[in-house]
């Protein structure tokens, strides 16, 4: 927590900040391929029916991943207990995902399949993600359709009766399937409804309003093993743990880091963070992907940057004017003097240009000037085209609610005048580092969903993240933890007094007192702004090794005034939302030098991580495979000091190539 | 908070769905009845021979199947049933109403939802209503009914004469022409209600249901409100 | 611009509660409610108050976190919008605003204006899901469902689970909600197998801790999602159905 401050920033190199570690590997199967999946599973142990009870299993977060695990491992017969710190399960952030979800069933003549769908993933990721991982991701994907759909997601169907299809960016076939624009709220809702069931059959306890503050590892055991958490419960107070065989973290992602985000408001680190201190490594943590059609900031107390599908650009047209500063209102601009820079940039995919690409392009215009808004921080996207062409019955029914949501946030109609739309934080590609059953290095400790790293390397595709989280908590956890538990039939839980639990939930009291008595004047939500508007600036779109030392200090300083000058009003023995805070944003702030470290550590640029130092010609990214192919997984040493393991990545399906949006 | 503790409280003998349905199916009978009860009425208009004879029809309805009065009893008994059943899963279903909503009352929205609000107000006035409306023109005891009541007999009925001198009271005259307002405000609620908790999904049906209970109340209403206005007026005497 | 905030203030769900008035300076218009309840509480944590507690979460009126009722409506002055998107400029300068938890005998306050909602899960435990396994289902594709089929159900299923049509409800009932998930689930063919058991499970929960419904059709005024009154009739004609059949089918 204390680490020095050193009298010059920009003195900071990687080797002030980060120790190499040893290599890990990921334990994917030697068999790659197609056929690995199917291999692996068929080697697994399995647990009979009539033992399944025996084992308690911890499932944190009930978003897509969580609720789906849960359900999964409840509808097979394992004693499930599943926290969420909503009210409710259906309240998690999958829920607010609009444009779809990504499946490989390739049923159109437009040339999908399972190998395309790898392609697409790991070039769209950059070739920093683990390939075997998106084999399964495709494979499990034709499935995870026909279940969600059989639990009660309804999804858009044509008018002859089968399954809608739409495309999605840095894809050029037809594979994301979706229900309007709430396709995460009808996904997540159905999960929820499946993990309700279990709760009503008595295989799940739910605990809602529940918090996971920290990881109970049982080092008796060799090589240590999760074994419970430590819990709050948020109404009362109270803080108690709950011991089983395994825990799942589906925790969800870190974007909020930037405190302005599409995220939800409450979503956070905590939990993947505190397993990261007892020792879970965490996967390139600075791999967080820009949003390119969030709404712009507004004024200072915009709560967040509310995002818009991306299949917005499935019709609309992305432009800025010509002129830099141009002072006309957007239709008084004529045609010609309009630059449509993702068409032009990037003639083969054009407006479906990936998101890191886009994010990075748009950030281009706005720098020079061409930013358009009262703020000049935005560019258009514009309907105008489309209406003409389509009539407005039909974009109304493909985006009437993202229409009518922008209309609501901004006062403008989007059928009259452009959108404005911006980069903002969103997904979080990194995450705790698993191997291919889903397993962290901590044994017994499994992650699933945004929680986790693998698929979507240093970029995810639009759709692919509803997607990987169905996939993790309906057909792999299910099948990869019975595999950990199989060995320890007849082992019991640790008791609740047993010395570890005692001493985490001791820890845990400490800490959570510590933190309410905070003597400060400032509320966390303040140092949660400030944090939020260094990593825009120093660990955004585009970064450089100068502005990530400069970040490092500048979080570092924050630590500092955080400590002493955090106020936390209200009691710890009851409902306390600041208390929730600020745990929550001093876990951001050693999330967000982590971030920063892994930033100035990597010295190449890939995927959504840029760094100026390695650009291209042309302003695209240059990565540097001979150097970096592999991914970072971290390890927290001593005082706040880190310690980088990498786990190298091989490719044999897809040979790594310099990105080509231009021309194919 | 946790899930494991689920405290199931007792299921009531009569569940809120019973309750609606006896309400709906009830209701859609009484509505029948004032409604062909308002058509009976309008012979009213076809002078006091017309009205009476039809009176005393239906004293003699179906015989020798059904004895004299056979057919009134029997719409008696049935309308009583319905009534009690009404009445009674209506303060059941008031009262659950009640504690589910909790302490804390709060500001009703806009007018569209006046008539369903006022429903257990509109239900107290018509109970009170039919209450008086027999003891004014069926038994005919005062001061519900006028001094010049005269029963009907097995060969005979007095019911034009009764019902004129009933209405040429200035403040009974009033009373009934208001009662059928609120009457209509009930029907025209509970039809569209009835509708609701019978289950019609249908888009073209609810169309043709929201029209239908609102055209029958308020046929109802000034059918049987032009009876004591004309009456009060000296058009019928 | 600047507004005086009357606001419920309750300690615990055991606790009296109050109301108490605090003064808003220097909010915009293009603020939400939920942004000026921020700035609010960033001033009473600045000057040693307790903040005003409520639940939020995505602000993107999707989640159905979020919920106050204001001056007596539930989420606010502007029909069928969550709290979350209500703006400040539904209001006048210098205006009084009063914040209310959700009020429902089945919505025992948690602090503030925040609630506890659990009820409507318990509507869904009754019944509100779909009896297939992971890795059972068909193939979606096998059957055909008509665009307006899904559409319709789609219409049902935008239920964002926030609870305003029980605190508008003069009955406390969960109707809407629980006929919208009903609708929803028995218009699809594949989750349309259980709809009798269905049913009666789950009005079986509902009736259990919500009020009966007496179609005033408040609930419709509120909600979020624009649930149809429909979905209320559907809930009795799938109650009606179940015990005519008496079949779980």
């Amino acid at each position: 927590m204390t680490a020095s401050l050193p009298a010059d920033a920009s003195a900071l190199t990687p080797n002030d900040v980060r120790t190499i570690g040893d290599a890990i590997a990921g334990g994917q199967p030697t068999l790659g391929g197609p056929n690995a999946w199917a291999d692996r599973k068929l080697h697994y142990n399995l647990v009979s029916p009539l033992n399944r009870h025996k084992f308690r299993i911890i499932v944190v977060g009930t978003g897509l991943a969580g609720a789906a695990c849960a359900a999964a491992l409840g509808e097979q017969g394992y004693d499930v207990h599943a926290f969420t710190f909503h009210d409710s399960p259906r309240r998690a952030h999958s829920v607010a995902a609009q444009g779809g979800i990504n499946a490989a069933r390739a049923r159109k003549v437009d040339n999908d399949s399972l190998a395309r769908f790898v392609k697409d993933t790991v070039k769209g990721g950059d070739f920093r993600a683990r390939e075997a991982d998106c084999w399964r991701l495709a494979e499990e994907s034709v499935r995870v359709i026909d279940h969600l759909e059989a639990i009660g997601a309804p999804f858009a169907r044509e008018y002859g009766g089968q399954l809608a299809t739409r495309s999605f960016g840095g894809v050029q076939v037809s594979r994301t399937y979706y229900t309007r624009g709430q396709t995460g709220q009808q996904l997540e809702v159905a999960a929820s409804q499946a993990l309700l069931r279990q709760v009503a059959a008595g295989t799940v306890t739910l605990h809602t309003r529940s918090e996971m503050l920290d990881l109970i590892v049982d080092n008796e055991v060799e090589g240590g093993a999760a074994r419970g958490i430590v819990v709050r419960d948020l109404v009362t107070g109270r803080i108690w743990s709950q011991t089983g065989h395994a825990v799942v973290l589906a925790t969800g992602g870190y974007g909020n880091a930037f405190f302005k985000s599409t995220l939800a408001k409450n979503s956070n680190v905590s939990a993947a963070w505190r397993a990261h201190r007892r020792g879970a490594l965490f996967a390139s943590p600075s791999f967080l992907q820009f949003h390119p059609t969030a709404l712009p900031l507004g004024s200072d107390w915009q709560s967040k940057t509310i995002l818009m599908s991306e299949s917005l650009r499935n019709d609309g047209r992305i432009w800025v004017p010509v002129q830099p500063n141009d002072p006309r209102a957007a239709n008084d601009i004529p045609e010609a003097e309009r630059d449509y820079y993702l068409e032009r940039r990037y003639p083969a995919y054009g407006n479906l240009a990936p998101r890191d690409v886009a994010s990075r392009a748009a950030r281009d215009e706005i720098e020079a000037g061409r930013g358009v808004g009262p703020l000049h921080n935005s560019v258009y996207l514009d309907f105008r085209d489309p209406l003409a062409r389509l009539g407005r019955p039909v974009l109304a029914e493909r985006y009437g609610n993202l229409f009518e949501m922008y209309a609501d946030a901004t006062g403008d109609s989007p059928y009259a005048v452009p959108m404005r739309i911006a980069p903002g934080a969103h997904f979080a590609m990194g995450g705790l580092w698993s191997d291919y059953d889903l397993m962290t290095n901590i044994p017994g400790l499994f992650v699933g969903g945004e929680a986790g790293w693998a698929y979507h390397g240093a970029n995810r595709l639009g759709a692919n993240s509803l997607l990987s989280a169905n996939v993790d908590g309906w057909f792999t956890l299910p099948y990869s933890i019975p595999n950990y538990l199989a060995p320890l039939l007849g082992t019991p839980v640790l008791a609740d007094d047993a010395e570890s639990v005692l001493r985490a939930v001791a820890e845990t009291r400490a800490s959570v007192e510590t933190l309410a008595a905070s003597p400060g004047t400032q509320g966390p939500d303040r140092f949660h702004r400030r944090l939020g508007e260094i990593l825009y600036a120093h660990c955004g779109v585009s970064r450089s090794a100068a502005g990530l030392a400069e970040g490092i200090r500048l979080i570092r300083n924050l630590r500092h005034d955080f400590q002493a000058d955090l106020r936390v009003a209200g009691d710890a023995d009851g409902f306390n939302q600041e208390l929730e805070r600020a745990g929550r944003v001093a876990d951001f702030i050693d999330l967000a030098e982590l971030m920063c470290i892994d930033a100035l550590d990597r010295d190449e640029s890939c995927g959504a991580h840029f760094r100026l130092e390695h650009q291209l010609g042309d302003g695209e990214a240059a990565r540097d495979d001979d150097n970096w192919s592999f991914v970072s997984a971290w390890e927290r040493g001593p005082e706040g000091t880190y310690l980088r393991h990498q786990e190298p990545l091989h490719f044999e399906s897809v040979q790594p190539e310099t990105r080509n949006y231009k021309t194919s | 908070m946790s899930s494991t503790v689920r405290t199931h409280a007792r299921r009531p003998l009569l569940s809120n769905f019973v309750c609606k349905t006896v309400m709906a199916v009830t209701g859609l009978i009484f509505s029948a009845f004032v409604l062909v009860h308002m058509l009976g009425n309008l012979k009213v208009y076809l002078g006091a021979e017309h009205f009476n004879d039809y009176a005393h029809w239906l004293r003699e309805a179906f015989e020798p199947v059904l004895p004299y009065e056979g057919l009134l009893w029997v719409l008696r008994l049935a309308l009583l049933a319905s009534l009690a059943g009404h009445v009674a899963c209506a303060a059941l279903l008031w009262r659950r109403a009640r504690v589910a909503r909790g302490p804390v009352r709060r500001r009703s929205l806009p007018w569209r939802s006046f008539t369903a609000r006022t429903m257990p107000v509109t239900g107290l006035v018509l109970l009170f209503f039919i209450i008086f409306h027999l003891l004014d023109l069926t038994t005919g005891i005062a001061p519900a009914a006028s001094g010049a009541f005269e029963a009907a007999t097995v060969n005979t009925s007095h019911a034009y004469e009764n019902l004129v001198a009933s209405f040429q009271r200035p403040l009974v005259g009033v009373f009934y022409a208001l009662a059928m307002i609120v009457l209509g405000l009930h029907v025209a609620h509970g039809l569209w209600a009835a509708a609701n908790d019978l289950g019609a999904t249908g888009r073209r049906f609810r169309q043709v249901a929201v029209v239908a209970s609102g055209v029958v109340a308020l046929v109802i209403m000034l059918g049987n409100i032009s009876i004591p206005i004309f009456v009060l007026l000296g058009v019928l005497k | 611009m600047k507004l005086t905030l009357k606001i419920w203030r309750q300690d615990s769900a055991a606790a009296a509660g109050r109301f108490e008035s605090y003064s808003l300076d220097g909010a915009g218009e293009e603020f939400t409610l939920l942004e000026a309840l921020d700035k609010l509480n960033d001033t009473l944590v600045e000057t040693g108050q307790v903040p005003v507690a409520f639940d939020s979460d995505c602000r993107e009126g999707i989640c159905g976190s979020c919920g106050v009722t204001v001056d007596g409506v539930p989420h606010g002055p502007v029909a069928n919008t969550p709290s979350c998107r209500q703006h400040l400029r539904s209001f006048a300068d210098g205006s009084t605003v009063t914040l209310e938890p959700f009020r429902s005998g089945a919505f025992p306050v948690v602090r503030d204006l925040a609630v506890d909602r659990s009820g409507l899960d318990r509507i869904i435990e009754g019944g509100g899901y779909v009896s297939i396994d992971a890795g059972t289902a068909t193939d979606a594709d096998a059957h055909q469902v008509s665009h307006e089929t899904a559409e319709a159900a789609l219409d049902f299923a935008a239920c964002i689970g926030c609870g305003a049509c029980v605190a508008a409800c003069p009955n406390g009932s969960a109707s809407l909600f629980t006929g919208a998930k009903l609708m929803h689930l028995t218009l699809l063919p594949t989750t349309r197998q259980e709809r009798g058991q269905r049913a009666t499970g789950m009005t079986a929960a509902m009736d259990e801790e919500f009020g009966p419904c007496s179609v005033i059709g408040e609930c419709v005024e509120v909600c979020p999602a624009g649930i149809p009154l429909t979905a209320i009739a559907g809930l009795n004609r799938e109650k009606l159905r179940s015990v005519l059949r008496g079949k779980t089918s």
